[in-house]
């Protein structure tokens, strides 16, 4: 019988909480990938005696059993919490920036966090307060709206979340200003801004300060076996409620029906599967552009106006020297060569100038992610622009390997490790790796980018006008929470629950 | 009291601007283009080129190499791109069985982008190269899998001077590399030791010859004749001092006895370690062990298949003999492509076991590197 009451397109991060939370709402449920193996970006993959996390830096918003975050609470209640192990994040970063001679390393914890900013910049500690109440408000105030689906009061907003409301029209550095934040500790603050990938001009205040706090108020976690262990502790968990997933399959088509709606899927083999709904774990562009027709100019213009987020560059080493001898420090690094994040975003907009790097050492936080005596290191950036489209497959090889160089020497200069000479495994993954995996325009692998008009509050108050097909929502980094891990496995939560609604209402 | 902010003078404009967000981005989506969407994208076509995929191939050309090597071309009918040394899978249907294997690729990069043609040489030694061998003919159709592994040149770990030891058929993924290096698709220096019983064993002697030159030399090691130009013996460390010193990286492809004859030969001069000697892997093949039959349930998608497994050959071999399409790469345990789902059963692997942590605790096996020691159930992805 090819009749399910909802067809999930990806088992990336969001399709597949999706699919636990139709399950869980009693749907028949698909789960269609193209890939052979779960999870999209949150995978692994071995090179020699290492395994090398393909893309997780640390989990947000986790916390331990006894001060829970939101996605430790979304995970039990998804009922995978015990199928993985996890280890913690030791300390928030290390940022070192070449233009204000920044070298400072900040610990998790608001208390430490605050402190640690006081120690460096004398005189920020009320400023930094500020920063942790507004960023705590607007926990609680998206928190309230995850929990209405976006349908939200605004008497309630105003009265209960007033500082989210006067805030959350504001970029980051004009909230920063106003609270009267010194430059330098604004500096230090703005570290973790490459992970959402706008620049603190255009980025708004409320996205960043939801994701600064969920990282610094419950520390970060890891799972020990990489991402893949969440990857497949999701898939288990489809299995044991009743849902199906079926690998090396790609989903080509939607069909629609008279209404424009979804009436089924077509698989890569001319197979057709009945359904009426759809959660789409990939980008609207791929949906819209190639999987539908007589799609609607409404949508098209709605597709059409929105930006591509960065595009992202990893090279992953396995060394064949510890930690320790090799003089790698920390977990967790950011190099820029400006903390001015507009001019640092220009940078990074072509492969010959953009150096910035955020730089994993696993064995910081887990020691035993590799074998004794050798560490693993992974090396990520962002361009800003499409400038990998302009690279020839004749010269795909050099590029790689120029960028790859340049990251090792802009490492190795920053922080005084040496590296170069005990690298025993390397893999590069482009802009072309990531099209090729996931399937994103350009190589993205941050959804739509975070811009001011586009940014998280008006995503999540518009979740309704957004929802344009009968029967399609989408889950990812391209949906209504933006990109990041805890952010797909939210917006699976929230379209996977959203849908079983919209089937609960068809009767 | 907690904190309250505010950034204009009257603290309801906050407010307002809040409130404008929505009406703000119903108007930008409103004012996108009406253009059609993009259906493709620069970086996403380049890599369909860096990646092919699954391709279905045309048999283009034989060529006789030996007595028993022979070079198989084939039209992709597409442009492709690869890393010398790398290998593809070929797949057939013989008979009511679909085999695949994979295979070095010899022929150049720029052969595959700009001539879309791609290459595999074949030495008889078992079911499927000897069925390639005897029957394969020129227009017959294939399917080759996507250009794959790590046995190539990294430019930023390798040393820029690579000593190359090939055995036998081992030679491919270097002549491969030669002809790289000689049209510019690679850039390092190869001095190539190619170690076969006689002569008359040596395939590509004289492309090889034609394309020495300032970063391509190639030494012929003879063991079974002697002759005057050639030199006669093993790989030993004497013989690699002669032809490599100082920092060099070594990369070989041959049988496990060439492995382990060279690792040893090798560390006699301080040369050890991934880092500096780089090897590619070999096919599993089958288990010394008494024959037995198991009844193996194979669920692809929605449909289950009940066929037999014995003791001494793979899941994935069990597989293909019954005619299912089951997905194959590396056959050698480690690329991970044919990833199923345990479902019950018992089973050893072959050799080291190569699977990611997470696949083991979730009880997931690579069925081209397992052999079942039960009757066994699995979930395999469609190949």
């Amino acid at each position: 019988m090819d009749k399910y009451d909802a067809v999930v397109i990806g088992a990336g991060n969001g399709g597949l909480v999706a699919a636990i939370r139709l399950l869980q709402g009693g749907a028949k449920v698909l789960v269609v990938e193209k890939h052979n193996l779960p999870g999209g970006f949150a995978t692994s993959f071995r090179r020699g005696r290492f395994e090398f996390e393909a893309s997780l830096h640390e989990l947000n918003d986790f916390g331990p059993a006894d001060n829970g975050g939101d996605v430790r609470a979304l995970f039990d209640s998804l009922g995978v919490t015990d199928k993985i192990e996890w280890t913690p994040i030791p300390e928030a970063y290390r940022v070192i920036a070449r233009k204000e001679k920044l070298d400072v390393t900040m610990p998790f914890g608001v208390k430490a966090f605050i402190d640690k900013m006081e120690k460096e910049v004398p005189g920020s500690r009320l400023s930094t307060e500020r920063f942790f109440q507004l960023a705590d408000d607007t926990r609680a105030a998206q928190k309230y709206t995850n929990e209405r689906n976006g349908v939200v009061e605004s008497s309630v907003m105003v009265k209960e979340y007033g500082n989210y409301v006067r805030t959350g029209s504001y970029s980051v550095n004009e909230v920063l200003d106003s609270i009267r934040m010194p430059k330098k500790a604004q500096d230090i603050l703005r570290a973790y801004w490459c992970y959402l990938g706008a620049h603190c001009d255009d980025l708004s205040f409320s996205h960043y300060a939801s994701m600064v706090i969920r990282y610094i108020s419950r520390g970060a976690m890891m799972p020990k076996m990489r991402s893949h262990e969440i990857s497949l502790a999701l898939c288990e968990r489809i299995r044991e409620l009743g849902g199906e997933i079926w690998f090396n399959t790609e989903a080509v088509k939607i069909e629609t029906g008279a209404d424009g709606g979804v009436e089924g899927v077509i698989l890569d083999d001319g197979r057709r599967i009945v359904t009426r709904h759809v959660v789409a774990n990939c980008s609207p562009l791929v949906v819209y552009g190639r999987m539908m027709d007589g799609v609607p100019e409404k949508i098209v213009r709605a597709t059409n106006a929105r930006k591509l987020a960065g595009r992202g560059f990893t090279m992953f080493l396995g060394l064949n020297k510890s930690a320790d001898e090799l003089g790698i420090e920390n977990h967790n690094y950011f190099l820029y060569d400006t903390m001015d994040s507009a001019a640092q975003y220009e940078i990074m907009k072509k492969i010959d100038t953009n150096e910035v790097q955020a730089t994993v050492c696993l064995n910081r936080a887990y020691p035993e992610c590799s074998p004794p005596g050798t560490s693993m290191m992974y090396f990520t950036t962002l361009y800003m622009s499409d400038d990998w489209g302009n690279v020839k497959p004749e010269d795909y090889a050099k590029t790689k390997e120029k960028v790859a160089n340049k990251m090792i020497d802009r490492f190795e200069r920053d922080t005084g490790a040496k590296i170069r000479d005990s690298i025993e495994e390397i893999s590069v993954a482009t802009p072309m790796t990531y099209a090729r995996y996931c399937g994103h325009p350009e190589g993205g692998i941050y959804g739509y980018e975070s811009q001011y008009w586009d940014g998280l509050n008006p995503r999540l108050q518009m979740m309704a006008h957004d929802h344009m097909t009968r029967g399609l929502r989408f889950a990812g980094g391209f949906a209504m929470r933006l990109s990041g891990y805890s952010s797909a496995y939210f917006s699976g939560d929230i379209s996977g629950r959203q849908t079983v609604g919209d089937i609960k209402k068809e009767g | 009291m907690a904190y309250k902010f505010k950034r204009q003078i009257f603290g309801f404009m906050d407010l307002l601007r809040f409130k404008k967000m929505v009406p703000t981005r119903e108007k930008m989506l409103a004012e996108g283009s009406a253009e059609p969407l993009p259906k493709t994208f620069s970086v996403n076509e380049t890599a369909k080129i860096l990646h092919p995929g699954t391709r279905k191939v045309k048999l283009a050309e034989i060529r006789d190499e030996t007595h028993d090597i022979k070079t198989f071309v084939f039209e992709t009918f597409a442009p492709s791109m690869f890393r010398a040394g790398q290998y593809v899978s070929l797949r057939a249907r013989i008979g009511g069985s679909v085999v695949s294997r994979p295979y070095a690729i010899s022929s150049s990069p720029f052969d595959a982008l700009r001539g879309n043609k791609v290459a595999v040489t074949i030495k008889r030694a078992g079911f499927f190269s000897e069925w390639m061998c005897d029957n394969a003919a020129l227009g017959d159709e294939f399917e080759l899998g996507d250009p794959s592994g790590d046995f190539f040149h990294d430019g930023v770990r390798d040393s820029r001077r690579v000593l190359g030891i090939a055995g036998g058929s081992g030679i491919t993924p270097f002549f491969s590399m030669a002809q790289a290096i000689a049209e510019g698709s690679e850039d390092f220096e190869l001095t190539l030791l190619y170690g076969a019983k006689t002569v008359k064993d040596l395939a590509f002697k004289d492309r090889l010859d034609a394309l020495c030159g300032d970063k391509f030399k190639v030494v012929y090691v003879l063991s079974d004749e002697k002759k005057d130009g050639f030199e006669h013996g093993f790989i030993t460390a004497e013989l690699i001092s002669k032809f490599a010193q100082g920092d060099f990286t070594v990369m070989m492809c041959g049988p496990q006895v060439m492995y382990d004859f060279a690792e040893k030969e090798l560390a006699k001069i301080g040369v050890t370690g991934a880092r500096r000697v780089r090897k590619e892997a070999n096919c599993v093949s089958t288990r010394d062990v008494k024959p037995q039959e198991f009844k193996l349930r194979v669920h692809i998608r929605d449909e289950a298949f009940d066929i037999k497994a014995d003791a001494r050959e793979t899941l994935l071999t069990a597989m293909e003999r019954a005619g299912l399409k089951v997905p194959s790469k590396c056959r050698a345990g480690g690329c991970g492509f044919c990833h199923s789902r345990l479902i019950d059963g018992k089973y050893s692997i072959a050799g080291a076991d190569k699977r990611r942590l997470a696949d083991v605790k979730f009880g997931f096996v690579h069925p081209c590197c397992t052999y079942p020691d039960s009757d066994m159930e699995i979930e395999v992805p469609r190949g």
